[in-house]
């Protein structure tokens, strides 16, 4: 083994590590003792981000397998700052639901470091273990509310319909061995091209199977099913990470997948991916405009903005590509901000109307949309930091979503798919209209009975108000973050 | 370099907002009386500057002056580029003008969370401004979609009963509008990548392109739906009454005076110039429209029985006006509308102040529930008179020069839309005169108006400069209209000749008999 030989995989390693001394840690620590095994997160994350950093360019691969090239590196700095904001909000969340703290810290590591393997594995088989390591990981913190029906309801679906969806990508990985004899995805591009003139029906069923396995895990429709109740179950900061990084390593890995092994049938898979994107960002946002909860509602527009990330992906040219990453980020930082919002009102405790004063611990969730009646007037901070991130979310400049709308957009028109690019500009602004009943209720509405709400821990604000400043540097300078994207897909495509 | 006087415009509201947040009183009361005085401050601040920029601007160049130009996000060819010309110089005076008196109109009719209210109007100041400085197409979006969400806020949380309904129906209609608008941008970078290799979205560079006819075409028509809204053209105006009705004074000035002369000026600054093929084909559907809308808002205007609505729909009808003028494309025509969109920001403006002196007194706006005004407030009523006038468009006051300009151009490209439009002046004075003269005259029969109190010494510093800009721009027209004729006629030259030398260049013979010869020849 060459010196060197394990550096692409060092940024993963160093968050295993992590989740491993979390675990450790939590193992031994004494009943009712406070320990920063949070902490040992934010270590682990910070040397990822030091190692992507320094590996940035050179394109390093280890076994051939595993390539750190700048488009995986991309993704793992995103997933890097998911990790961290999602660490920093999920204290009020693990307080609230007396979640296992240690327990949780370390499956969200787990979790990280499987979707960074995701996003840099050039492997079927490595793609496909990368896909479970992360998904058990998830699942698992999904019902980590043990005596909640709704988590354990939530997250018996999730695993079941993923565990499905598993099982269709192995068949997929299968078939594309039985194909090209391979599965590296390089192997599986040449081989492709070079009988691109005859395609078989085998290759046909081999990337639809695959294709079926991406789209549940980025909730695409017609396989978006479990994405609502898993949202709404899961506690909020898990929802927030799961709706971030699952889809950002599912993304990454999809985006590698067809757009380099199977691109040499893009007319095929191309069109039905056409008739999916718009599925999406149609249903996604026109059943987002009647929930009345607030997960179910950005449940409903997290499956809406995989609907953008898949015109962007289905554009396949320089600009989709970037658009893609970019498009990752934004979202990524936004939906974590408002999660983390929606995480800190959860435990908000209405003043009890007549009687029952004890009867606090027994309140269901502070979540629905009605519950954020007259935000602004007693918590105007909070407020507006859940606006910025709405309007981010709906696409509204100065913000990021406005740019990375905007950039996979120019990526529909000039692959000319401006019919996707009609139907996402016009479902944004039906879109727009649900994440403002949102704005309504908090500033245009009188709050009922008022609402008392636990302070802001530190962390938890810090990491919100970083999120506000990081979409408004994304909207106002992006030309920096745009140029790395671009850098990044110019590698490997 | 010299200091860069147009950014500042953009940038001192925003200063001023981020300023207020740090503004902290003993209690409520003192934190609102500071903040609208550095608001005020601030806004003053802006208008002087803009009247500094209307000194050092030079009359009879057609050129965009004080142009600023830096790269922004190169990769992609956009630039912050800013600059003025005659057609936006007066547009930003009249924002600058208009929004210190916004301002001192709430003074004391917003009750609540007056920091917030302050700052949301400064900040669409800001976008507005930047709305008529941008000579980058996406900048321009950005300002353009950026400015509604301030608006928004203002209607829904300052606004009356229906205000949420009127505030999410505000934003939607106008971003329906506009995303297709982002699409048509985005493809006329994609248009100057296919022919030079490099993105951009320079108003300049794109103004220079050679569209193709066909894609003008679809192309137009999103630009056109997008300000149409806006303006908003018949049958795009239903938003209106409901947003100027729900609207606190302040915002129903802003909408009024500045936001629905974006989409005028959108007409005739991108749609037209960009796309000039397909604005001459369908520059007499929109004459229709606008004609239809004249009169269909006139009428509407007369049965209306709250005096918001009716300046609302008056609006209507007047911005109607300012789109055939604009369709008519001649020098008179577009001068005309031009200058007309400055007459209605002020007399419209100071209807909705007027409007909103009464509904503060008396909290109902129903022409039923006044009458004889006169006699309890003669001040407020010749002031009244004035601003109605002014309105009407009766000479001596600026909106007759505006109208005049207007349909001269008109008939001069067609006499029949010319005699159409007109009939919407006489109506236009039916209607207000009605109105007036139920508020005012006669005895007064409601016990409650008995006892009104005249003119505040806030509201005669709101209402005077209202009228002194009336009568000076009524009195003086060249003053206004020296700067901005070269520029419109360095647009119409631009306009009729690629027009022209495109349809000479087209392949297909049958383009150039697109338009009647008559108005070939008038033109």
């Amino acid at each position: 083994m060459t010196p060197g030989a394990l550096n692409a995989i060092v940024p993963m390693a160093c968050v295993a590590a992590a989740g491993i001394a979390a675990m450790v840690a939590e193992a031994f620590r004494e009943p009712g003792e406070r320990m920063p095994i949070a902490g040992l997160g934010v270590v682990g994350l910070l040397g990822a981000a030091i190692s992507t950093v320094v590996l940035w360019n050179h394109n390093t691969s280890s076994f051939g397998l595993v390539s750190a090239d700048n488009f995986g590196l991309f993704v793992t700095m995103i997933l890097v700052i998911i990790g961290l904001l999602t660490l920093a909000i999920s204290g009020p969340t693990i307080e609230r639901e007396r979640l296992p703290a240690g327990e949780y810290y370390a499956l969200t590591l787990f979790a990280i470091a499987g979707m960074m393997l995701m996003a840099t594995a050039t492997d079927l088989l490595v793609i496909f273990l990368a896909l479970e390591v992360l998904s058990l990981a998830v699942y698992v913190l999904t019902g980590l509310r043990r005596d909640s029906p709704v988590a354990s309801e939530a997250a018996f679906k999730y695993f079941l319909l993923g565990a499905f969806s598993s099982a269709f990508f192995l068949y997929g990985v299968a078939f594309t061995y039985g194909v090209t004899g391979s599965t590296h995805l390089d192997r599986i591009g040449s081989v492709i091209a070079a009988g691109a003139a005859h395609e078989t029906m085998m290759q046909r069923l081999a990337a639809g199977l695959l294709m079926v396995g991406f789209a549940f895990k980025v909730s695409a429709v017609p396989f978006h099913m479990w994405t609502p109740d898993a949202y709404e179950g899961a506690p909020s900061s898990v929802t927030g990470f799961m709706s971030t990084g699952v889809k950002a390593a599912a993304f990454a890995a999809f985006v590698r997948v067809f757009l380099s092994a199977f691109e040499p049938m893009r007319a095929d898979w191309g069109a039905v991916l056409w008739v999916v994107a718009a599925a999406t960002m149609v249903l996604g946002t026109v059943v987002g405009v009647v929930q009345s909860n607030v997960k179910r509602m950005l449940a409903y527009s997290s499956i809406a903005h995989a609907g953008y990330l898949l015109v962007a992906l289905l554009s396949a040219n320089d600009l989709g590509k970037g658009a893609v990453l970019f498009y990752l980020l934004t979202y990524a930082v936004t939906n974590l901000g408002a999660f983390g919002v929606i995480g800190l009102l959860e435990s908000g405790v209405q003043s009890p109307a007549t009687s029952q004063p004890s009867a606090t611990s027994q309140q269901p969730p502070h979540d629905q949309v009605r519950d954020y009646a007259g935000l602004w007037y007693s918590h105007p901070v909070l407020a507006g930091l859940m606006t910025v991130f709405l309007l981010s979310l709906g696409g509204f400049p100065p913000m990021a979503g406005f740019i990375a709308k905007w950039y996979v957009f120019s990526a529909a028109m000039k692959s000319g798919n401006s019919g996707l690019a009609i139907i996402g500009v016009l479902t944004s602004v039906v879109s727009v209209f649900f994440y403002l009943r949102i704005v309504v209720m908090m500033y245009m509405t009188e709050g009922g009975r008022p609402t008392v709400f636990p302070s802001v821990p530190k962390v938890a604000g810090l990491a919100l108000v970083v999120s506000a400043i990081l979409i408004f540097y994304l909207g106002i300078l992006p030309a920096r973050v745009l140029d790395w994207a671009a850098q990044s897909i110019g590698t490997i495509f | 370099m010299s200091f860069p006087i147009l950014s500042s415009l953009i940038a001192l509201p925003i200063v001023g907002a981020v300023l207020l947040l740090f503004v902290r009183g003993v209690d409520e009361e003192q934190t609102a009386r500071l903040a609208r005085q550095v608001a005020l401050i601030v806004s003053v601040l802006v208008f002087f500057e803009t009247l500094l920029l209307w000194a050092r601007f030079n009359p009879a160049s057609a050129d965009f002056q004080f142009v600023e130009r830096h790269a922004w996000i190169p990769a992609f060819g956009i630039s912050y580029a800013i600059g003025v010309d005659g057609i936006s110089l007066f547009l930003l005076v009249l924002t600058a003008f208009l929004t210190p008196i916004a301002l001192l109109s709430s003074w004391e009719s917003v009750h609540k969370q007056m920091k917030a209210f302050c700052m949301f109007v400064l900040l669409l100041e800001s976008a507005m401004m930047g709305v008529f400085v941008s000579l980058d197409l996406f900048l321009f979006y950005i300002f353009w979609d950026a400015m509604l969400v301030p608006m928004y806020f203002l209607i829904g949380i300052w606004g009356y009963d229906r205000r949420i309904y009127a505030a999410i129906k505000f934003m939607l209609y106008t971003m329906a509008g506009s995303v297709l608008m982002l699409l048509a941008i985005l493809g006329l970078a994609i248009l100057h990548y296919n022919a030079t290799g490099s993105y951009s979205f320079d108003l300049l560079k794109i103004y220079a392109l050679n569209v193709p006819r066909p894609v003008q075409f679809w192309f137009f028509l999103a630009f056109a739906l997008a300000f149409a809204i806006k303006v908003p053209l018949f049958p795009f105006h239903t938003w209106l009454p409901d947003a100027h009705v729900e609207a606190p004074t302040a915002g129903s000035v802003i909408l009024a005076g500045v936001l629905l002369k974006m989409g005028t000026y959108g007409l005739l600054r991108f749609a037209f110039p960009l796309f000039p093929q397909a604005a001459e084909f369908f520059a007499p559907a929109l004459a229709v429209l606008a004609v239809v809308g004249i009169i269909y808002g006139a009428l509407v205007a007369m049965v209306q029985p709250d005096m918001k609505k009716l300046v609302a729909y008056s609006s209507v009808s007047h911005l109607g006006f300012v789109v055939l003028g604009l369709a008519a494309m001649n020098t008179q025509g577009v001068q005309g509308a031009v200058y007309q969109m400055l007459n209605h920001g002020v007399s419209t403006g100071g209807l909705f102040l007027i409007v909103g002196m009464l509904s503060d007194r008396r909290h109902t706006r129903l022409i039923a529930e006044f009458g004889g005004l006169k006699k309890v407030m003669p001040h407020l009523v010749a002031a009244f008179l004035l601003v109605t006038l002014s309105s009407i468009g009766l000479p001596g006051l600026n909106g007759f020069v505006g109208e005049f300009l207007i349909l001269l151009g008109a008939f001069r490209w067609d006499p029949r839309f010319a005699a159409f439009a007109a009939s919407g002046v006489i109506l236009s004075a039916t209607y207000m005169l009605w109105m007036f003269q139920r508020v005012n005259y006669g005895t007064v029969t409601n016990e409650k108006n008995a006892s009104l109190p005249d003119l505040r010494p806030r509201e005669w510093v709101v209402i005077v400069p209202i009228i002194a800009v009336a009568i000076l721009m009524g009195v003086l027209p060249n003053l206004f209209l020296a700067p901005i004729e070269p520029s419109v006629e360095k647009l119409l030259n631009q306009f009729h000749q690629s027009s022209t030398t495109r349809i000479e260049a087209s392949v297909d013979p049958v383009t150039g008999h697109q338009s009647p010869p008559t108005s070939e020849a008038a033109r």
